[in-house]
C-alpha cells in the first residue's frame, strides 16, 4: 500500500460508519487526520482509531452544518499541516420524508436532510479549498449514493426519501463543477456513490439494527470502501478527477477504469440493441 | 385543438420568459391558470389570461420564501377551486465557483439553491398533500436544465437520432466549472422528480421534468447582458416552442409517461419525443430497442 506520509487529512462524520472507516485507511497510512463528528465520543473514538493504527488522529467534535465549526476544523488543520491534502465529505444524515408530510414537517425536514448533505458539504469545502489550492495530489472525494450512477442503478430511487436523494443528486454539481475548476490547482475532485454498506446508517433501517440474512450475505464492508478512497488518491497528480465512483453489492469492490468526460458523472454505459 | 379545460394550474416564475409562455399556453389551452413571480409585472398578467376566456388569479412572492409559498398555493387553491396542474418553473441563474469565500458562498446558495431546488420542494411539498385530498389526479412538471444531461436527450437511454448534435461525439455535463451552486440545485431536483413520480404514480399524479437548453428567455437574455447578438439568438429555441411541448405533455392524460427528464436542446427538434421506459421510477434492466 503507498503511503501518504506527511499528509493532512480532514474527514467530517467520522466517529462512526464510512467515515471512522475513512479514517482508519488513512491513519493506517501515515496521513495526520483531523477527524470530525457531532458525537461526543469523537476523541475517544480518535484515540482507539490513532492506538488501532499507530497513526495520528485529532479527534474534534463539531458540526458540518454550522458555519463556524466547518472553519474551526479547517484551521485545526491548516495549523497542523499547513493546508489540507485529502477532504472527505463523509458526514450525512438519512430519514424518511415522505410526500404526504405536512407542511411544518416538510419544512423542518428541509433543513435536517439539506443542512448537512448539502450546505454542509457546501462550507467544509468552500473554508477547506483556499488551503488544498497547490498541495501536491490534493484530493476532495463527496460521499454520494448508487441512486445517482443511473446506468447500474437506474429506478433505485426510493419513494419515500426525497430530499435524501435530492441531496445526493445535487452533489453531481459540485463534483463536476469543483473537478474542472481545480484541476488547474492539482485538486482532485471525485465522489463515492455507494450501494449498501454495512453502517450504522444502514442498520438503523431495521428494527434490531440486524440485517435481513440476503442483505448481510452481501453487503460491503466499510474497510473495502475505504480501500476504494486510498486506491483513488493513490493514482497521483495525473489520476482522475470529476468522476462517481460507484461500488455495488454484488460486485467487486475496486477502482474501476478511467471513464470519457461525458460518462464521469452519469456512469452512463449507453447499450443500444439493433 | 388540444384542451385542458377544465383543469386548474399553478405556474411559478411567470412574469417573464419561459414562464409566460407556459401560463399563455396552459391558458391558451384552456386551463384556469393561477400565477406568481418575483417580479411586479406579474400583477398585469392575470387580466391577459381572463382575455383568453379562462379564470386566473396572480400573487407576487419569492418561492424560496415558505411564507409566500403557503401564500401563494391557499390563495391559488381558494380562488380556483383547487389545483390539479403545478409547473414549478420559477429559476434564478447566478455564477460561483468552487474557490468563492463563505460570504458569497452562503448568500448565493440561500439565493439560488432557495430558489431553484428549495422553491420546487416547497409548491410540490405545498401542493401534493391537496393533490392527494381531492383525489383526481394531476401534473407536477418541473423544469430543469440541460447541464443534467450529457447526450443531449435523457442520458442513460439515447435514441441516437440523427438530429442529435452529439451523436458523434457524446459530450460532457454542461454546466461547465463557473455555476457549481446552479447545477447542484437542478441536479438536486431528480430526486424530487423521481422520488415524487414513484410515491404519486398509484394516486394518478404524474411528475415530469423538462430540461431546458438554451431558449430565449429572459433568464438567457440576462446572461448575454440582455444585448445578445441576432447570430446568437437564432441558435436558441423559443419559449414557445417549449410551452407547446408542455401542452403535449400534459395532454398526454392520465396514462400518460411519468418519472421521465425530458432534454430540450439547441440543435434537435423542439418537440415531444415518444415515452422512454420509466427507468427511473420501475428498476429493471435499461436495454433500449433502436
Amino acid at each position: 500500500m503507498s503511503r501518504l506520509d506527511g499528509k493532512t487529512a480532514v474527514v467530517s462524520g467520522a466517529a462512526r460508519g464510512l467515515g471512522r472507516a475513512f479514517a482508519e485507511a488513512l491513519a493506517g497510512a501515515g496521513t495526520h487526520v483531523i477527524a470530525f463528528d457531532i458525537a461526543s465520543n469523537m476523541p475517544a473514538v480518535a484515540s482507539e482509531i490513532a492506538a488501532a493504527t499507530g497513526g495520528r488522529v485529532d479527534g474534534v467534535v463539531a458540526d458540518v452544518s454550522q458555519r463556524a465549526d466547518c472553519e474551526r476544523i479547517v484551521a485545526h488543520a491548516v495549523a497542523a499541516g499547513g493546508g489540507i491534502d485529502v477532504l472527505v465529505n463523509n458526514a450525512g444524515v438519512w430519514r424518511e420524508t415522505p410526500v404526504d408530510s405536512d407542511w411544518e414537517t416538510a419544512l423542518a425536514d428541509w433543513d435536517y436532510i439539506m443542512d448537512t448533505n448539502l450546505k454542509g458539504v457546501l462550507m467544509l469545502s468552500r473554508a477547506a479549498i483556499p488551503h488544498m489550492k497547490g498541495r501536491v495530489n490534493a484530493n476532495l472525494v463527496n460521499i454520494s449514493t448508487y441512486y445517482v450512477l443511473p446506468a447500474r442503478s437506474g429506478g433505485t430511487n426510493p419513494p419515500r426519501t426525497d430530499l435524501y436523494a435530492a441531496s445526493k443528486w445535487a452533489l453531481n454539481g459540485f463534483t463536476d463543477a469543483w473537478a474542472g475548476h481545480l484541476a488547474a490547482h492539482g485538486v482532485r475532485v471525485n465522489a463515492l456513490a455507494m450501494g449498501a454498506v454495512d453502517t450504522p446508517m444502514l442498520r438503523n433501517l431495521f428494527a434490531d439494527g440486524q440485517l435481513p440474512p440476503d442483505l448481510a450475505a452481501g453487503v460491503m464492508p466499510s474497510s473495502a470502501i475505504a480501500g476504494l478512497l486510498l486506491d483513488l488518491i493513490a493514482e497521483g497528480p495525473s489520476g482522475r478527477t470529476g468522476e462517481n465512483i460507484g461500488a455495488w453489492v454484488g460486485s467487486p469492490v475496486e477502482l474501476p477504469p478511467r471513464k470519457v468526460p461525458h460518462e464521469r458523472i452519469t456512469g452512463i454505459n449507453i447499450r443500444i440493441e439493433h | 385543438m388540444a384542451s385542458l379545460k377544465g383543469r386548474n394550474a399553478l405556474v411559478t416564475g411567470a412574469a417573464v420568459g419561459l414562464g409566460n409562455a407556459y401560463a399563455r399556453a396552459l391558458a391558451k389551452a384552456g386551463a384556469n391558470v393561477a400565477v406568481c413571480d418575483v417580479r411586479a409585472e406579474i400583477d398585469e398578467l392575470p387580466a391577459a389570461l381572463r382575455g383568453m376566456g379562462v379564470q386566473s388569479a396572480g400573487w407576487r412572492g419569492d418561492v424560496s420564501n415558505p411564507a409566500d409559498v403557503r401564500r401563494i398555493v391557499d390563495g391559488a387553491i381558494a380562488a380556483l377551486g383547487s389545483i390539479d396542474l403545478l409547473v414549478s418553473n420559477a429559476g434564478i441563474w447566478g455564477g460561483s465557483v468552487a474557490d468563492d469565500d463563505l460570504d458569497k458562498s452562503l448568500a448565493d446558495y440561500e439565493r439560488i439553491v432557495g430558489t431553484n431546488l428549495k422553491g420546487e420542494y416547497l409548491f410540490g411539498r405545498a401542493l401534493i398533500p391537496h393533490m392527494l385530498a381531492h383525489g383526481r389526479g394531476g401534473d407536477i412538471v418541473n423544469i430543469s436544465t440541460d447541464h443534467v444531461h450529457t447526450c443531449g436527450t435523457p442520458f442513460h437511454v439515447c435514441p441516437k437520432l440523427d438530429s442529435c448534435p452529439w451523436k458523434d461525439a457524446p459530450r460532457p455535463t454542461a454546466g461547465g466549472t463557473i455555476m457549481d451552486l446552479y447545477d447542484a440545485g437542478k441536479w438536486g431536483l431528480h430526486g424530487l422528480t423521481f422520488a415524487w413520480a414513484k410515491a404519486l404514480r398509484p394516486h394518478g399524479i404524474r411528475v415530469n421534468a423538462i430540461c431546458m437548453g438554451a431558449t430565449d428567455s429572459n433568464m438567457l437574455r440576462g446572461f448575454h447582458n440582455f444585448n445578445p447578438s441576432p447570430e446568437e439568438v437564432a441558435t436558441w429555441m423559443k419559449a414557445e416552442d417549449s410551452a407547446q411541448v408542455l401542452i403535449d405533455l400534459l395532454m398526454e392524460g392520465p396514462g400518460g409517461r411519468t418519472g421521465e427528464n425530458m432534454n430540450l436542446c439547441v440543435g434537435r427538434p423542439t418537440r415531444l419525443e415518444p415515452a422512454l421506459p420509466p427507468v427511473y421510477i420501475l428498476a429493471e434492466d435499461i436495454h433500449v430497442k433502436a
